[in-house]
């Protein structure tokens, strides 16, 4: 039996825009579990990556709490937060972000070192990690803006779990990534899955969504439809329709 | 145009925090630069206006009148250098008042106030009482710095008699109205004068001439001094021979009178050069780095049909106005500090300076700083030109091209912050650099500051030396006709008294120039030594020059000169080059030996007496008066003398030196604040990520500020120790006209190290203060938008 790792008690969130509020999220009553891949899925502007950032305490709620095991993050200060993540999460980016002036065996480290200081064991995992996703000796002295889409995307993943993350949160992670490239990432994220890490992702993208093994169906600012797709097995058809027919009766 | 106006403000309107940082730093260097300037053109030429005014004559010369016989008169009158000679009687003593709850030794001429001059006049200083019993006209000086005012009464006190009057008005003149040129002149209404004659006798009744020369040397002087003293000259101790006759003529008084003004306002203008650099620097540095922050603007610009032509004119006027505005601002407040600058210098100068606005010399100041900032911007901004607009649009594609990993997080050691401040500055070499460049420019510059203030404020023995005379705590003045070998056993033998030796003045001729001569028996027992080349003489034929008469002879050392004291005359030879601003830097130093070869009878009677450390040089005068007044002619108190000599200078050099220093931290405050706030905003995106992934603020603000550390910390260093290596020169070239060819400062390396820290501190306190705005970059804000 899976663990309670996020539960929020009614987490909303709004903006104000020009004097008009807008109400992003709206009283979420969400349990994540440990070791779910879980997606969030939905139209334009229903609230997911501002849901997933809330979650990883990127942003904070306007109202409601977020309860992480046992720790309640959402009245955090900023820097205690910045702390909270760097212990627990792990992001993976549409836009990669990687610092551009660090080779990507040091944009990996910086974030390492900021939680161990014994650099040669962070080294060796970094470059154990790198060559698990497939990237070469050859480009971890490259600068980022010297690799491919894929190539940075990977490199982002491995910065991501470097620091062992109870969670890793991906925000449309092959958004910007040819077919070949992007398969290879969610691969990697599987794969990583399978081994028990537990990942959020924010997607649009079908090919991506299906690998996920609880999906959650946002619209305007609520949970609108959940569906459970067991563990990933790739060719499993059944499942592709079971999404399907799910997002088809969310009005996707 | 209007467009292109709209553009600039537009920018000024986005950037406002460096366009008031810059502002400032052109209002500081518009200030000093203006200031500087007024001093350096203005306050020589107001001089020059005075004399001009006053229609002050070449030379004076006074005398005891009974010596200005009709010989003297004649020879005056038939001089063919003498173009015009005025002739007057005054009363010429000297005098102890009251000043500055102090009491000062003066020379004083008592001049008939109601005698009409055709030259040399004197005028009224501000406004002046009508006259009544006892009044008194008296140099501005006392007002200024003697701290009299109008009504006030002054106490005269002569050596046998005391007279009190009353100050009806102030006074100015060019050659008796300061501190610096031996005499200061007064003015009695003729009733007055009257009274005062009658009452002091003919003890002090002396002549006074002013005359223009065709030639303006000291050859008249000399003719005179010949028939005033045929047969005492040789035998006549200094003090007695300026009692003979004294003398100055107007080139020695403008140096005189000038002089702390000419090198306050050298020193304020280089230093407004270094500021004006430092803006330029600042300048290119903002175009720079907002051409890489509005890259996506000028793309869009340039895509709706402006000209790269005239994106660059709206960015030269950018930096036009607010170099404008600045240097505006700057020069109008620098009017308002020419009254406190007129009052820091009328201490030394004694001369009442108005500054008006000075239309010519404020519109070059400003001319100029507006054409190199144009130049500066639009060499800058020239890059603007090879932008692809399609490039520009899409943000440019060259903006970061890192070649080099520096510092390999898995091989450095040191913190996560410090690695990646390190690793940043190696990054942006070309802004680690103009942070070392200007660190290193104002470094120098206070550096310089600091060496004043320490010797004027807090060790001012080697200030006290700079003017070349012996730092003895009193002198005693023999009877020529005492015992003097016994009265010097006793004077020695005196409780406190540490040490006696004789240093006597004799005038001689060298080469057809009038020089004083330092006379000693052992120049290695001299405790100020002036030589800066070579040595003392050693022996009865050799002879040390001052450097500026070496010069003026074209010797040097080793070459001979022939040494002259009425008929008889002899050779020496030049051991060495001596400094120091006594005489004007006219003065020679040679043995007792070496003085009898020309001046046979020549006798010493300056006995300079050294007391113990903390003894009271003025409780050891009124002792050596009591105990020896009869043997003695006079005795003075030199730790008083040298308190008042430098006391002014001491007050406007030490005001410079801080000035320097509080300017220098401000300027660093300001480019630390333009700099660092342009990297936080280049940095955004950078930071961001960070912050996403773990780092705090605190981590970031650190990781910034240790990364502008070295490059501040080599830039302190760097200037520190050019300023060290560099004072003392600098000062001798400052100083070369008063006669200091070797500055010897102290260069306190102790202070100027302390100085340097401080100012690394400053600029990391700043640095963190400044970088705490990163606290408003959120990660999130990073992904959303």
């Amino acid at each position: 039996m899976s663990q309670v790792m996020i539960a929020t008690d009614k987490l909303s969130k709004s903006f104000s825009s020009g004097g008009v509020q807008q109400h992003v999220l709206k009283n979420l009553d969400l349990e994540i579990l440990s070791g779910d891949f879980t997606v969030i899925m939905g139209s334009s502007g229903a609230g997911k990556s501002t849901l997933m950032y809330a979650l990883s305490g990127m942003d904070k709620p306007t109202l409601g709490s977020i309860t992480y095991f046992d720790q309640e993050i959402a009245k955090l200060s900023n820097d205690k937060l910045a702390v909270f993540r760097r212990l627990n999460c792990g992001f993976v980016f549409q836009q990669m972000f990687l610092l551009d002036n660090m080779s990507i065996l040091d944009n990996i480290l910086a974030a390492g070192l900021l939680v161990s200081n014994d650099r040669k064991a962070i080294t060796a995992r970094a470059k154990e990690l790198l060559a698990q996703v497939g990237l070469t000796e050859l480009i971890w002295s490259k600068f980022p803006t010297q690799l491919s889409g894929g190539e940075a995307q990977r490199a982002a993943i491995v910065r991501a779990l470097i620091n062992q993350p109870k969670v890793v949160f991906a925000d449309e992670p092959t958004g910007a990534l040819n077919s070949a490239s992007g398969k290879a990432v969610l691969d990697v994220l599987t794969d990583l899955n399978s081994r028990g890490q537990s990942i959020i992702m924010v997607t649009h993208d079908l090919k991506s969504a299906r690998r996920g093994n609880r999906i959650l169906y946002m619209r305007d600012g609520v949970i609108h439809g959940i569906c459970n797709l067991g563990k990933y097995v790739s060719g499993d058809r059944e499942r592709h329709g079971k999404l399907q027919a799910f997002l088809t009766e969310m009005g996707w | 145009m209007r467009k292109l106006a709209m553009l600039s403000f537009a920018n000024i309107r986005k950037t406002k925090g460096h366009t008031v940082s810059l502002l400032l730093m052109f209002l500081i260097a518009g200030l000093l630069l203006n200031a500087g300037s007024l001093v350096f053109v203005n306050f020589g030429s107001f001089f020059e206006k005075v004399t001009k005014e006053l229609k002050t004559t070449d030379v004076y010369y006074i005398m005891p009148s009974h010596l200005y016989n009709g010989e003297v008169d004649k020879y005056i009158r038939n001089n063919k250098n003498v173009s015009n000679m005025q002739k007057e009687e005054v009363i010429w003593a000297q005098a102890s008042i009251p000043y500055n709850d102090d009491t000062r030794e003066i020379s004083f001429i008592l001049n008939d106030a109601d005698k009409e001059r055709d030259f040399s006049k004197w005028k009224f200083v501000g406004e002046h009482l009508p006259p009544d019993s006892m009044s008194i006209y008296v140099p501005y000086l006392l007002n200024i710095d003697g701290g009299y005012k109008l009504n006030d009464k002054v106490k005269m006190k002569f050596d046998d008699a005391a007279l009190t009057f009353t100050i009806k008005g102030f006074t100015e003149d060019a050659f008796f109205s300061s501190l610096d040129t031996i005499n200061l002149g007064t003015y009695l209404p003729h009733e007055t004068y009257e009274k005062v004659v009658q009452k002091l006798g003919d003890k002090y009744s002396a002549t006074l001439i002013f005359a223009d020369l065709d030639k303006v040397n000291n050859e008249v002087e000399t003719g005179i001094r010949e028939l005033v003293q045929p047969d005492q000259k040789a035998t006549l101790s200094m003090v007695e021979d300026t009692r003979t006759l004294s003398s100055s003529d107007i080139e020695l008084l403008r140096t005189s009178r000038t002089f702390m003004s000419s090198m306050a306002s050298v020193m304020a203008m280089a230093f407004a050069f270094i500021i004006a650099i430092v803006c330029l620097i600042v300048v290119r540095f903002r175009i720079g780095n907002s051409i890489e922050e509005d890259m996506s603007k000028i793309g869009s610009l340039r895509a709706i049909g402006y000209t790269s032509r005239q994106i660059i004119l709206s960015i030269v006027m950018q930096y036009m106005l607010i170099a404008l505005v600045g240097s505006i601002a700057g020069i109008s407040l620098s009017y308002l500090t020419t009254p406190i600058l007129s009052d820091i210098f009328a201490h030394q100068s004694g001369l009442m300076w108005v500054q008006g606005f000075d239309g010519a010399i404020s519109s070059i100041i400003l001319s100029a700083i507006l054409f190199v900032v144009i130049i500066v911007s639009f060499i800058s901004s020239g890059r603007i030109r090879k932008l692809n607009p399609i490039v520009a649009l899409r943000g440019g594609i060259t903006t970061h091209n890192f070649r080099k990993n520096y510092l390999p997080l898995h091989k450095s050691i040191g913190s996560l912050p410090v690695v990646l401040g390190f690793k940043s500055m190696l990054q942006s070499r070309k802004h680690s650099f103009m942070i070392g460049v200007i660190l290193a420019a104002v470094s120098f510059a206070s550096t310089f500051g600091a060496v004043m203030f320490y010797n004027t404020v807090i060790d001012t023995q080697a200030f006290a030396k700079t003017p070349g005379i012996e730092l003895s705590n009193a002198v005693a003045i023999l009877n020529s006709d005492a015992e003097q070998p016994k009265l010097v056993d006793n004077i020695k033998n005196m409780k406190n008294v540490r040490k006696v030796q004789y240093i006597d003045e004799s005038k001689v001729k060298i080469e057809n120039y009038d020089v004083t001569a330092y006379v000693m028996e052992d120049f290695s027992t001299k405790e100020t030594n002036t030589v800066f080349k070579g040595r003392y003489p050693l022996h009865s034929n050799e002879v040390v020059l001052a450097g500026i008469l070496a010069d003026k002879m074209d010797k040097k050392i080793g070459d001979r000169v022939m040494i002259k004291v009425g008929a008889k005359q002899a050779e020496y030879m030049i051991t060495g080059l001596s400094q120091g601003a006594n005489m004007g830097g006219m003065n020679a130093s040679i043995r007792w030996d070496g003085i009898l070869k020309v001046n046979p009878d020549f006798k010493q009677q300056s006995l300079q007496i050294y007391l113990n450390k903390n003894s009271k040089a003025d409780e050891f005068v009124n002792k050596l008066e009591s105990d020896y007044g009869d043997s003695i002619v006079t005795s003075v108190d030199m730790d008083k003398i040298m308190d008042d000599g430098m006391g002014m200078y001491i007050s406007i050099v030490s005001k410079l030196g801080m000035g320097m220093m509080v300017i220098t931290i401000v300027v660093v405050i300001l480019v630390l604040y333009f700099v660092i706030i342009s990297s936080v905003i280049r940095k955004k995106r950078e930071l961001g990520i960070q912050k996403a992934i773990g780092f705090t603020t605190f981590q970031l603000m650190n990781q910034l500020s240790l990364g502008f550390l070295p490059p501040i910390i080599i830039g302190v260093l760097f200037g520190s120790a050019v300023g060290i290596t560099l004072t003392n020169p600098l000062m001798s070239v400052a100083m070369r006209a008063m006669g200091i060819m070797k500055a010897q400062f102290v260069i306190a390396t102790s202070w100027i190290s302390l100085f340097g820290v401080a100012l690394v501190v400053v600029s990391y306190c700043t640095s963190m203060l400044i970088t705490y705005r990163i606290r408003k970059i959120s990660a999130y804000a990073l992904v959303s938008e």
